[in-house]
């Protein structure tokens, strides 16, 4: 028997498994597929106060091990989560990161005041999507700034607050110290990689806005490097992510110095991605001897 | 009815013309339990670099058979690897998704308009409607007589003539198959449903002349898809109550909802 639990700051969570927000909803259309109190957590998809139209089509684009996307946060608002996914959640018994967007500073304050009477069981600070204009990526370029939401977001609850991290910035540890010192309990990253795509034949780009962020197994390299370098950085947990799709893909996050991981992309290609996650962890533990998967943070020899 | 991931295998997959293949897979959840207009969402397996999958409608089913049929049209590396697959390849779907036709019960009369590889979502209704002795007109559109390869399957099955047009006239009336649902109106035809798929700009002109002439009617919407369950939405579709989900909200419109 494998010992699967892990802390993140203090959220505990049963397994060190939840999914990168955006890729999974709330959880109600891969129930089909995932019992959602399977998760370690589910990550909602990023919240506004009073809900986004996104972007224009087309707004995704497959390219080699990965894809672009540029929907630009589209969501229904806080209330709409607080009055349908979170009772669903709830019911469903799952542990939930809520992923808290803004345009403003006063914005992501006021998403986690209106939540703060909810079952949210921890915040992810999103100052890091690349396809809005104002807010997202803006705030997690610059110290200074993702030091400011952080701090404002930090006095607005007790509840565990981690923030997520562009990987589109020069120095990310930086930022792993920004965030650190003005008080998050955990970082999570990467965010998606700033880039394009272009139709030769048509002289176009390819998604309506232009640019959008890369994922899938293209990025893991770039984020398994970030994940490493932010361990060295700081003393908080970190929530990796990026291409991750099997279980050999989270150890290699967690010997990188990971505590939890997301599957984020992979539930595209396949619905039941999370779940093969936490099966392959669990069997690379046996096969290795490992009996409490706590003990491969930060493994890496080297 | 739940969605359901099960793997499908081969039987057959020909080349038909240009760039238009079918396939014939065993699968018998999707078999049973397709409605027509709704979809499935296709691994590409064994290609890292496809890391997405692909949807399709289905052609046609045999229930009894467990079998499905998929025409689709090589247009990027996804296609093209499936145009390799052999007999005995495996391969993984999700289905059945999405919001089919809803033809209203008391319809005595319909058009079906499929443009091109449009055609079809349309085959699948075609024969739930002539089981159910459902007066059925069909008009067909493609750029060439060999890119109509869905014509000869109507006329197979139910010894219905389609109407059909050519961009550039060799087969059938030269033009769109706009002018075709034209000329069926202005001959009086009455029609209580259409359904109508194909390109956009086909199914935006064709469902105006259709809801003037007072005629309930539907589109199927193709956007790029991602995860083909509603969770992503990459997929969305302006409509006059915002932004829809082609995969769960449609792909089957009212065409009076939709935006051009």
């Amino acid at each position: 028997m494998v010992e699967l639990g892990v802390s993140l700051g203090s959220l505990q969570m049963k397994n060190p498994v939840t999914v990168a927000s955006g890729t999974f909803a709330a959880g109600l259309e891969y129930s089909d597929f995932v019992d959602v109190a399977k998760l370690g957590a589910v990550t909602t998809k990023g919240v506004s106060l009073h809900g986004w139209e996104g972007n224009d089509s087309p707004r995704i684009a497959e390219t080699p091990s990965g894809m672009l996307n540029s929907i630009g946060l589209q969501n229904p608002g806080v209330d709409h989560l607080k009055e349908v996914e979170l009772p669903w959640l709830q019911g469903q018994g799952a542990s939930v990161i809520v992923n808290v967007s803004g345009h403003s500073v006063e914005e992501y304050v006021a998403v986690i005041e209106a939540l703060e009477d909810a079952p949210v069981d921890a915040y992810e600070v999103n100052i890091s999507c690349p396809n809005v204009d104002a807010g997202g990526m803006t705030f997690g370029c610059i110290p200074e700034s993702a030091s400011e939401v952080t701090a404002l977001c930090r006095k607005a609850t007790s509840r565990p607050l981690i923030v997520k991290l562009t990987p589109n910035v020069t120095d990310i540890a930086e930022m792993a110290r920004a965030v650190e010192a003005a008080g998050a309990d955990a970082i999570s990253l990467i965010n998606t990689l700033l880039g394009m795509a272009i139709d030769a034949k048509s002289r176009r780009p390819v998604l309506a806005r232009v640019v959008g962020g890369l994922s899938g197994p293209a990025v893991k390299p770039i984020a398994l490097r970030m994940v490493w370098q932010c361990a060295q950085a700081v003393d908080i947990p970190i929530l990796g992510m990026g291409g991750i799709s099997s279980g050999e893909d989270a150890i290699e996050f967690m010997l990188a110095g990971a505590t939890a991981v997301a599957v984020g992309t992979a539930n595209f290609s396949d619905p039941h991605a999370t779940m093969d996650v936490i099966d392959g962890i669990t069997r690379y533990c046996e096969e290795q001897g490992v009996t409490d998967v706590k003990e491969l943070i930060g493994g890496l020899i080297c | 009815m739940g969605l359901e991931d099960s793997y499908a295998k081969v039987t057959s997959n020909r080349h038909l013309h240009g760039q238009l293949y079918l396939m014939e897979l065993d699968c018998p959840y999707v078999a049973a339990n397709i409605q027509p207009g709704q979809f499935i969402h296709m691994e590409i397996p064994d290609r890292q670099a496809n890391i997405l999958r692909r949807p399709f409608s289905i052609f046609d089913a045999d229930e009894d058979a467990g079998r499905i049929e998929i025409l689709y049209q090589c247009l990027g590396s996804g296609t093209d690897a499936m145009a390799t697959w052999e007999e005995g390849f495996l391969t993984r779907m999700i289905g059945c998704i999405g919001r089919p036709w809803e033809v209203p019960y008391s319809a005595k009369s319909v058009l079906l308009v499929g443009g091109g590889v449009g055609a079809a979502p349309l085959f699948l209704l075609a024969r739930q409607l002539e089981e159910n002795d459902v007066q059925t007109d069909v008009i067909l559109g493609a750029a060439t007589e060999g890119a109509l390869v869905c014509r000869k399957r109507f006329t197979d099955v139910f010894q219905c003539e389609p109407s059909c047009s050519t961009d550039d006239g060799t087969y059938g009336r030269a033009g769109f198959a706009t002018a075709l649902v034209e000329e069926a109106l202005a001959s009086g035809a009455t029609y209580d449903y259409a359904a109508v798929c194909g390109p956009e700009p086909l199914m935006r002109a064709a469902s105006k002349l259709l809801l003037d002439a007072g005629v309930a009617t539907q589109v199927s919407m193709e956007k790029r898809m991602a995860c083909g369950v509603g969770a992503c939405l990459s997929c969305v579709v302006e409509t006059t109550a915002g932004k829809k989900r082609a995969c769960v909200d449609g792909p089957i419109f009212d065409a009076e909802d939709v935006v051009w």
